[in-house]
């Protein structure tokens, strides 16, 4: 178990500046999971910390070893690719058992080794096929076995479960969560998928542009995300934003306002911000009310058994979605109202930025 | 699959029986020709089947050891052997470290020495002969294996550089970078991936080489002058340059040519079987 740290490392491709400036340190043990919209450098940092992209500027340090010009074949970091990519020309036992061929371990303890990893991965009944006749998933539990062999300080997984149909990234996904716990290994894993990000890692690092958003654990992300955009990426459906304004006039209390809608939101803390701001709600924080709150014209519904969704259009013309437990009987056309207590609200200032 | 109606097959069956009779008929002209006595082949009108069917020719060439004949063609046969495999030996050597280079690594300067290679090989040997020649005089290698050899491994390694970049650039890069990660530097790189998956490209590049460096006439014909270095193209030529052309020599001669590159092609067909890539990669 080894700890990595990022000191102001950045990349450049020509003039694109791919990763700017990430300040980071993962624990030792520690299972990160980078996840952003597609572009926003989640993969590439990953390949810079596996070595196979050269670090622009800043620094690296594995351990207290720095390593950002060491070799990959000397940072003792594996990695499982989002294709897998498996030797095509060998067979399970021999892809898992390379790592340790490369090092010159003995045939015997490789192939004990190999025997090992595969019951744990329950691969041992296949381990004479080749990658060609086995099915995606037993072809990820191979790239994920291969990555274990030489009992690597990190493990870096990029979308590794990105290529496998529903059910069976359900599966993986808790398998995955069984594997860190029993390796209590260092784990950094890349996805675009937020339900795996919340549901594996220990802290969430959200990218965007190249930047780091926010890093914390998944709930601190949920409940006190730092920007709108960690407030639009955590959730779903996305947290609806409406334009508002402060009104700090009685003294240790804030009232909120929202554009153009009648009623205002309390609050019995101050609030420092001045001019227009917005406030966030979650979907699932808005509950039906009668009168008052904020109103709107419903022009769609989902029903998805465990939940209904209500879309609507609010006053100032923004849309929302409120998600409401079990099967709402609302209907497309009607004048609806929700509100949501104080301890839902997510305040962010001009720029975005959360307000405490 | 649509069937095909009958003047389609006809058609299809038709034009592969006439690219068939185009391929084979000199091949089947030349045997007849190599079982046939001389005077079958001199009569006027030609006779087209042989009176009498006579291997002699070929024992004449192959085991008849004293005669300056079979000496010729075996010592030939030699030097064909030796001259045609070391050089396609050592061109896979260079291409293949090469096509990786151009195919895997960075670096625009590449991809320029690789247009250069593919220039030299589009250059007429005319050009190239008379300072070659001078060359291998002052270094006395005139009438060796090693002149020969030496031509045609420049011949060969940006033929089969090329070509073997284009089928190294078809491997996904996850097989270069998944084994960096498990501990590979790029010569276990190339030994233990790139080369397992890409041996039918491997193979048809050795087959290509070995034909070409086999066949070549022009430069074997220059840079040698006996039976030392002579080649097989050469000394058939050799058989039909004398006062007296024997038609029927110089076809056994020419169809036992042939034999060693066919067989090598019989073999190594097995490893020209494409299809290796299934499974690596998604799927």
């Amino acid at each position: 178990m080894t700890g990595l740290s990022l000191k102001g490392v950045c990349k450049q491709f020509g003039d694109l500046n791919v990763i700017r400036s990430i300040d980071l340190s993962i624990e030792p043990g520690e299972f990160v999971v980078f996840v952003g919209p597609s572009g926003c450098g989640k993969s590439t940092l990953l390949r810079m910390i596996a070595g196979l992209e050269e670090i622009t500027s800043g620094e690296f340090w594995i351990g207290n070893k720095r390593a950002d010009q060491l070799p990959v074949s000397d940072r003792d970091i594996a990695m499982v690719f989002q294709s897998y990519a498996l030797y095509p020309h060998m067979t399970l036992g021999e892809n898992i058992g390379f790592p340790l061929r490369l090092a010159k371990v003995a045939q015997k303890e490789i192939q004990q080794k190999v025997l090992k990893i595969a019951e744990v991965l329950h691969l041992d009944n296949i381990l004479d096929r080749k990658p060609g006749q086995i099915s995606g998933g037993q072809r990820q539990r191979v790239a994920i076995g291969r990555a274990l062999a030489r009992d690597p300080k990190v493990i870096l997984l990029d979308e590794p479960l990105s290529n496998l149909d529903a059910a069976l990234r359900l599966e993986m996904r808790v398998e995955l969560a069984r594997l860190h716990k029993k390796l209590a290994a260092t784990m950094i894993y890349v996805t675009h998928d937020q339900v795996e990000a919340m549901t594996l890692a220990d802290r969430i690092v959200i990218l965007h542009n190249g930047e780091i958003a926010q890093v914390g654990t998944p709930l601190d992300l949920y409940n006190k995300p730092a920007n709108t955009f960690v407030a639009g990426f955590i959730g779903s459906p996305k947290m609806n934003l409406f334009p508002a304004e402060i009104d700090n006039s009685v003294a240790n209390a804030s009232k909120i306002r929202l554009k153009n809608e009648q009623n205002e939101f309390n609050l019995d803390i101050p609030v420092q911000a001045t001019g227009p701001i917005q406030m966030g709600i979650r979907p699932e924080h808005m509950s039906p009310i009668n009168e008052g709150g904020i109103r709107g014209l419903v022009n769609r519904i989902e029903h998805l058994g465990s939940d209904t969704y209500v879309y609507f259009q609010t006053n100032n013309d923004a849309s929302a979605v409120a998600r409401l437990n079990g099967i709402a009987p609302i209907q497309a056309g009607e004048i609806i109202s929700f509100t949501t207590k104080p301890a839902h609200y997510h305040l962010f200032d001009q720029n975005g930025i959360r307000i405490e | 699959m649509t069937r095909r109606s009958k003047s389609e097959s006809c058609l299809v069956y038709g034009s592969a029986s006439l690219l068939g009779l185009v391929l084979l008929c000199p091949v089947l002209w030349l045997f007849i020709m190599s079982i046939s006595s001389t005077r079958d082949l001199t009569t006027l009108p030609l006779q087209w089947f042989p009176s009498e069917i006579s291997f002699d020719n070929y024992a004449k060439l192959v085991s008849d050891l004293d005669s300056s004949t079979a000496e010729s063609f075996l010592s030939a046969l030699r030097n064909s052997l030796i001259v045609a495999i070391s050089a396609t030996t050592l061109s896979l050597l260079a291409a293949i470290p090469a096509a990786y280079s151009l195919s895997r690594l960075p670096g625009s300067r590449r991809k320029s020495l690789l247009f250069v290679a593919i220039a030299t090989f589009m250059m007429p040997p005319v050009a190239l002969v008379l300072p070659l020649y001078s060359t291998m005089g002052a270094l006395g290698l005139l009438n060796t294996h090693i002149a020969l050899i030496a031509v045609y491994c420049g011949i060969l390694v940006p033929f089969t550089t090329w070509l073997l970049k284009s089928n190294f650039d078809a491997i996904p890069i996850e097989l270069d970078e998944a084994p960096l990660i498990d501990g590979a530097n790029r010569l276990q790189i190339i030994w233990h991936i790139t080369l397992p998956i890409a041996k039918p490209a491997v193979g048809a590049a050795a087959l290509m080489a070995i034909l070409m460096a086999w066949d070549e006439f022009f430069y074997a014909l220059l840079f040698t002058n006996d039976i030392r270095a002579k080649t097989l193209p050469v000394a058939i030529a050799d058989f039909a340059a004398g006062r007296v052309a024997d038609y029927g020599l110089i076809s056994a001669a020419g169809i036992l040519a042939t034999l060693p590159p066919v067989s090598m092609a019989y073999f190594l067909q097995k490893s020209l079987v494409s299809g290796l890539m299934s499974g690596s990669v998604k799927g």
